[in-house]
């Protein structure tokens, strides 16, 4: 049991670090957010830096590196709030891709490493609310392959992406298997969006669209594709909420009022000491999540869901306070805290939501004898 | 990055377990099991069997009797200890006196006090609290006047946990009002048979007497019972807290009281009940996150290399963690938490109980575990401390 970076880790942190100093202002993040959210530029950057390879094995171009090296990625990726949809595409995405027969492998993940094809997972419907066993889109195997119909909401920088990965039922049956299905963009209608947090999104419409079969029961898959996918989004939150607290740290030491700065104000200071509660349990969940991932699957989603469920609550709490402390500059635009609060608050709901995963915990909770580390 | 015990570590947790298994007495264990009260002799009992395997100073270095254990092995003997229902050590001789008397102690005092600790022969107590001097310790006043080989000791200690049974105790005292009030504080080992200290226990909310008031009436304390310097005793002590890290989470303890408050859930037939069964899930989320954060601080210990100042944090949501499940457990008994049968928390009572026996002690201990949050620095003490450190003014 140790919970030190290896050297390489420890290089690869200082890596990102110095591309967010160079290359990733607020400023421009506020640009491309008021520009409509396309970051396909910046996904471009990250890909040049080769963190868009890290989880591609090295056979097809990659780096084939761990989940470690993943939320030490995120974790950078959150501290310089970089809008990019580099979970989805460089985390989620290849592990989905994962059971792809040779020559489909062959097809995509060097290009899923190299950035010049951006593959996202279309995986929420309107109805499923984060489940990923509720799905009504249906692959049916025609003369000239398979064709999918349905419909898939909230894809991330959807209108940006090459290609999509979609789970659709194989069969017309409600209880035939998920199968996960690659589908171009444009053998789809696609309507996007901004997010709440000043990027993208999209639902795409699959009317008898051609896909590609990546796996024909995809539901262990799809799994642990969402756990990939909240271990990064805790990792990135723990990254967000680093910088804020630093950022709020900074101003109740600058800000004055009835004379003295707010840092002196104890009210003020056991709040701050409430977030910093809050950011230290969420950063030993978000390694608890990371380093469970491994895990035999019933344990795994057990684990990931437990820390979801703490890190929803840090999130939310070190959002809201941060703002609070902040006064009147907090619920500005051009107050960088805003910013990480709405980030925060659109990783809340990223692989289910707090609710969600405690009904998980809640349901999934047997005597807990083995549950913790 | 790595969560998993070394080979090593998961051999010598068993080796732990299986002697826990065979020396930890039944009518003990079950006692703990189910919170109902302990005696002096329950506590000194198993006091007295791991001090025979020389295991009551668990986290002793080698030179001193101790077994040398590193940070992650006293946690994985502690947790073994608390999942097998062992009591917990009553800490002031082994965990917080004798670390003071090897780090500041003379060799003679360390040869005289330690074997009766490492024992478990000698009860100590710790003298700190007084009336007017709670959360604002440093403005203690209880005097020890220097005449010839003798301090002269007069005032008052409040809050002294279990002091009833003590045989030794432990005091911070006034031996100088110059400058700082923390600049004037000495640390004085007293033999609580000495004539001039009387003892007063304090019935607490929940019926218990496991505090007392200690007076000091012209009690003569020889002069080589002081440790270290004169007016350095502050010193001593917050060493002493520092050595108190980990194990004042009890996160150990609080994986166990969770399989006790899913049991009685079962029992009570909340199970099923989604309202309930959440707040449990909301708890075993509070648990592993806390015991994550323990063991973040035990491997920095145990490599050397990574010092994480989170003790502040670990009071707070430990305390805070016992409380919750104290809570939810008497709030699972319904109206049966309501009677209030002292006898029907001592073991072997061969009475009627009102609803099942699980629910005698539970709105006890609910009341009790109130104190988590006072003592040991009270949790806004600890939020101040905390803040410190966050804002760097």
């Amino acid at each position: 049991m140790d919970f030190e970076f290896t050297e390489d880790q420890v290089a690869l942190r200082d890596a990102v670090q110095r591309w967010v100093e160079k290359g990733f202002s607020f400023e421009r993040r506020r640009a491309l957010a008021k520009a409509g959210g396309k970051t396909r530029p910046v996904h471009t950057e990250l890909a040049e830096l080769g963190l868009t390879g890290l989880m591609v094995p090295p056979t097809q171009g990659g780096m084939g590196f761990g989940a470690v090296e993943a939320m030490v990625v995120m974790e950078e990726l959150g501290r310089g709030l970089v809008n990019a949809p580099f979970a989805a595409a460089a985390l989620v995405a290849p592990t989905l891709l994962a059971p792809a027969g040779p020559d489909m492998q062959s097809q995509w993940l060097p290009r899923v490493a190299d950035g010049s094809a951006l593959v996202v997972p279309a995986t929420q419907e309107a109805g499923s609310r984060y489940r990923l066993d509720v799905c009504t889109t249906v692959a049916t195997q025609g003369a000239g392959g398979w064709v999918l119909s349905g419909r898939k909401c909230l894809v991330p920088a959807g209108d940006e992406a090459d290609a999509f990965l979609v789970p659709a039922r194989v069969g017309p049956h409600a209880v035939a298997p998920i199968g996960l299905f690659l589908v171009e963009r444009d053998r789809c209608t696609v309507r996007a969006y901004p997010t709440q947090d000043g990027a993208r999104a999209a639902d795409i419409t699959l009317a008898a669209s051609l896909g590609q079969s990546v796996a024909p029961d995809a539901a262990a898959t799809l799994e642990l594709g969402h756990d990939v996918g909240i271990a990064a989004a805790c990792a990135e939150g723990l990254g967000l909420m680093e910088r804020l607290v630093a950022i709020t740290v900074e101003y109740m030491n600058t800000r004055k009022q009835f004379g003295a700065t707010l840092a002196s104000f104890q009210a003020l200071r056991h709040r701050m000491a409430d977030v910093k509660m809050q950011l230290e349990l969420a950063r030993s969940m978000s390694y608890f999540a990371t380093l469970k991932l491994g895990e035999p699957p019933a344990r795994r989603r057990h684990a990931l869901s437990l820390a979801k469920v703490q890190l929803g609550q840090s999130m939310r709490f070190v959002g809201q306070q941060c703002i609070q402390l902040h006064g009147g500059i907090g619920v500005t635009d051009e107050c960088a805290a805003s910013h990480y609060f709405k980030r925060l608050t659109m990783l809340e709901f990223a692989h289910g939501d707090t609710l969600h995963h405690l009904g998980q915990v809640s349901e999934r909770m047997q005597d807990s004898a083995g549950v913790f580390a | 990055m790595d969560l998993t015990f070394t080979t090593e570590e998961t051999e010598f947790r068993l080796q732990i377990r299986q002697w826990v298994a065979a020396n930890l007495p039944h009518e003990i264990s079950r006692k703990v099991r189910h919170a109902l009260h302990l005696t002096r002799e329950d506590m000194q009992r198993w006091a007295r069997i791991l001090g025979a395997q020389g295991w009551l100073g668990w986290s002793w270095p080698r030179e001193f009797g101790g077994p040398g254990w590193n940070a992650v092995q006293r946690h994985l003997f502690e947790e073994e200890c608390a999942l097998a229902g062992a009591p917990r050590v009553v800490p002031f001789g082994p965990v917080m006196v004798a670390p003071v008397i090897m780090s500041f102690g003379t060799p003679e005092q360390q040869r005289r006090f330690l074997p009766g600790i490492a024992s478990g022969d000698v009860w100590w107590s710790q003298g700190y609290s007084e009336p007017g001097s709670g959360s604002d310790l440093a403005s203690l006043q209880c005097k020890a006047e220097r005449r010839g080989d003798y301090y002269i000791v007069n005032g008052q200690k409040t809050w002294t946990t279990l002091a009833q049974h003590g045989d030794w105790i432990f005091c911070l005292v006034r031996t100088s009002n110059e400058g700082k009030p923390q600049t004037g504080i000495s640390f004085l080992l007293i033999d609580m048979k000495s004539p001039g200290v009387s003892v007063r226990p304090i019935e607490m909310l929940d019926g218990s007497r496991e505090i007392n008031e200690v007076w000091f009436d012209n009690v003569e304390v020889p002069a080589d019972q002081l440790i270290g310097q004169e007016n350095k005793g502050w010193t001593y002590a917050k060493h002493l807290l520092s050595h108190e890290r980990t194990n004042i989470a009890d996160v150990n303890r609080a994986k166990r009281e969770l399989e006790r408050l899913k049991r009685i859930a079962k029992a009570e037939g909340l199970w099923d009940d989604r309202r309930f069964r959440d707040q449990i899930a909301l708890l075993e989320v509070d648990i592993v996150a806390l015991e994550m954060m323990v063991l973040r601080v035990l491997s920095g210990e145990k490599s050397g290399k990574q010092s994480l100042d989170v003790a502040g944090l670990l009071k707070i949501r430990g305390s805070e963690i016992q409380q919750r499940y104290a809570e939810l457990m008497m709030l699972a008994a319904g109206p049966f938490a309501l009677p209030w049968i002292k006898e029907a928390m001592d073991a072997g009572w061969q009475g009627e109980h009102v609803g099942a026996a699980h629910c005698a002690p539970l709105s006890a201990t609910y009341f009790n575990l109130r104190k988590t949050t006072i003592y040991g620095g009270s949790n806004e003490v600890q939020r101040n401390i905390v803040a410190q450190t966050v804002l760097g003014s």
